[in-house]
């Protein structure tokens, strides 16, 4: 790894250099969406990098590994041949401590199993990542409370942090240097990176203030001891769950999906898949008459604590990671309010 | 017979098609490739541009080219299923999950449970056990299904029991018309059996509500839960641990089962 220090000008001037790969990055405005491929002749690299400054995006990295809907491919009468899955090269700039997190459990689920997902390879592989510190954070950010901190040490081509006078670029791999192109910057200082290690004291200590209210502590080895789904104490929560799956697609490390055929022309045909959510009725559903039971989990309160279970109980034991990172968007996203925090708190024994 | 693309399906020539009951037809298929599999090991059947649905072939795991799936009409797919004629070319993929755990039964006693179409996995188990009988003490095969017309393989049970290592007995829900046999629920047949509980492995296939009560029963009877596997029924779609639908607790059927362990789950809720 090689820490440099640039000026805000000089950043700019590599950000410049990436307009032929798709940017992926957050948007100027208030509420800082993800573009799905930045034009970066209508934004200039500068306020790019200011809206960096601001909290994590409403939309996490997630959708650029494994799309809300794509194809997998055609089949019909002879055998599948291997999938050329088209993807451009891609830089995803301002992701956060919390999404390279997410990214490692979805690695863990769709490259480090029995298959290789294909088409999450395929962009996994081609895609850059510049991850930025947060010297902001939204009031439903809790990465303290899960074993998480608001800047990231790993699993990132280039981080990035801002300072008052310019920017600490932190290289970690043959990728990143080439991004940085032609910029040639000078090495980071002891004071400079002395500044960078207290700014990220001051934004974990903040991240943890705002969440005092919270006791709990969980994480990839420690899950807290939550009742089972057939509990009682779950249905306080399902009541304001309005079973819209917000929160399953919001959140970056939920990847359920859904497998369906379609016939786009004569003798051809498709398999798509779809994200699916885990809390509405129809995605445990199956077929079968009216006497029988279709569903094994035919109460919201089921599928609900399903879901937290999951995050918190059942991804440490499956891939010795916890499921939930504390980026706080399935509380941004729930219209009944649930607030995952508050689930964990008051039921956790 | 997995390709570089996991999710789409090899084809596979519908050669048979036999009415087994008024309600279940068994599909025989000829993958392009021999599928080699375990018994008890899944596949996704695809009706091309319908979709598809998981089964667990019914047919012996010696014969990769001749793939028997016995399907029961039960929802949009499988009545698609019934309606597919031999030279119809459908899809394949799999082989899925981890299979009946053979290597454990080694001088063991066997019970085999099953209930309706339940039977058709529990064939394959049955099959793959008489070609090597000689590893097991004995096999005992239970079976219910709800009228005489719904019994499945009704040909075949005189072919399993010449040995006298192997007993069958059957039972129908209520009594009817032509039947001298036993009635009443599967459940009634597991009272009281004369085997080595401690050493004996038992299988259970059938809808959830007789797999609930078929393994309240065995464990009243004494029979170890970790010897109890439950072929579970859960939606799959994947088939390969990722897209989440077949959980119980950490465990994803598709991959950790189809069949399971009861000492595994009966902690978790909403198992039947």
């Amino acid at each position: 790894m090689t820490t440099y220090f640039m000026s805000a000008e000089v950043l700019a001037r590599a950000v410049d250099q990436w307009q032929d790969s798709a940017i992926l990055g957050p948007l100027v405005t208030e509420r800082l969406a993800w573009l799905d491929s930045m034009d970066t002749s209508g934004v200039s690299s500068m306020s790019i990098l200011e809206a960096l400054r601001q909290p994590r995006a409403a939309q996490s990295l997630k959708g650029v590994m494994l799309p809300a809907s794509e194809s997998l491919g055609r089949y019909g009468s002879r055998a599948p041949a291997a999938t050329a899955i088209q993807t451009a090269a891609t830089v995803v700039l301002g992701v956060r401590a919390c999404e390279l997190r997410a990214l490692g459990y979805l690695d863990k689920v769709f490259l480090a199993g029995a298959v290789e997902d294909p088409s999450y390879r395929a962009r996994r592989q081609r895609t850059t990542i510049v991850s930025c510190d947060c010297v902001a954070f939204a009031e439903t950010c809790f990465c303290t409370l899960v074993g998480g901190r608001p800047f990231a040490t790993g699993g990132f081509d280039v981080n990035l942090t801002p300072l008052e006078d310019g920017w600490i670029v932190e290289v970690a791999s043959d990728k990143g240097r080439k991004l940085l192109g032609s910029v040639q910057p000078a090495q980071a200082t002891g004071e400079q990176l002395a500044r960078r290690e207290d700014v990220r004291r001051r934004m974990t200590q903040r991240v943890a203030d705002q969440n005092k209210a919270f006791s709990f502590s969980a994480g990839d080895a420690a899950a807290p001891k939550l009742p089972e789904g057939g509990d009682d104490g779950w249905q306080k929560f399902a009541a304001d769950c309005v079973e819209c799956g917000g929160c399953t697609n919001i959140c970056p490390t939920c990847h359920c999906f859904y497998l369906y055929d379609q016939t786009p022309g004569p003798s051809t045909f498709e398999r798509v898949r779809t994200w699916d959510s885990c809390l509405l009725n129809a995605y445990h559903r199956m077929a079968g008459g009216v006497h029988m039971k279709l569903s094994p989990r035919p109460l919201l309160l089921s599928r609900l604590a399903n879901r937290v279970l999951h995050k918190y109980v059942y991804s440490p034991q499956q891939y010795g990671l916890a499921g939930c990172t504390g980026c706080g968007r399935c509380i941004d996203a729930c219209p009944g309010a649930i607030d995952i925090r508050r689930v964990v708190q008051e039921l956790a024994r | 017979m997995i390709s570089d693309n996991p999710y789409l399906p090899w084809p596979a020539e519908l050669i048979e098609v036999v009415d087994e009951t008024p309600t279940i037809k068994t599909l025989v298929v000829r993958p392009e490739e021999p599928l080699a599999f375990r018994a008890g090991q899944f596949v996704q059947l695809t009706v091309p541009g319908m979709g598809e649905a998981p089964f667990t072939p019914s047919s012996s795991p010696l014969e990769g080219q001749r793939i028997a799936l016995t399907i029961l009409r039960t929802g949009t797919v499988t009545e698609q299923m019934h309606q597919c004629r031999p030279g119809q070319v459908l899809g394949l993929r799999g082989p899925f999950g981890k299979g009946y755990p053979l290597e454990k039964l080694q001088g063991k006693e066997v019970l085999v449970v099953g209930g309706g179409v339940g039977l058709a996995p529990l064939r394959a188990l049955i099959l793959a056990l008489l070609a090597q009988l000689d590893g097991i003490k004995r096999m005992s095969i239970k079976y219910g299904a709800r009228c005489m017309e719904e019994l499945l393989y009704r040909s075949e049970y005189s072919r399993w029991t010449p040995n006298p290592k192997v007993d069958f007995t059957c039972t129908i829900d209520r009594p009817q018309a032509g039947w001298d046999g036993r009635t009443g629920m599967v459940t009634t047949l597991l009272k009281n059996l004369d085997v080595d509980k401690a050493n004996c492995y038992v299988f259970v296939c059938g809808p959830s509500i007789m797999l609930k009560f078929v393994t309240f029963e065995l464990v009243a009877e004494g029979f170890h839960k970790d010897h109890i596997y439950l072929s579970m029924n859960r939606r799959m779609s994947c088939g390969m641990g990722l897209c989440g639908r077949c959980n119980i607790g950490p465990y994803y059927l598709c991959k950790d089962g189809p069949d399971v362990n009861y000492a595994l789950i009966e902690n978790y809720p909403n198992v039947f």
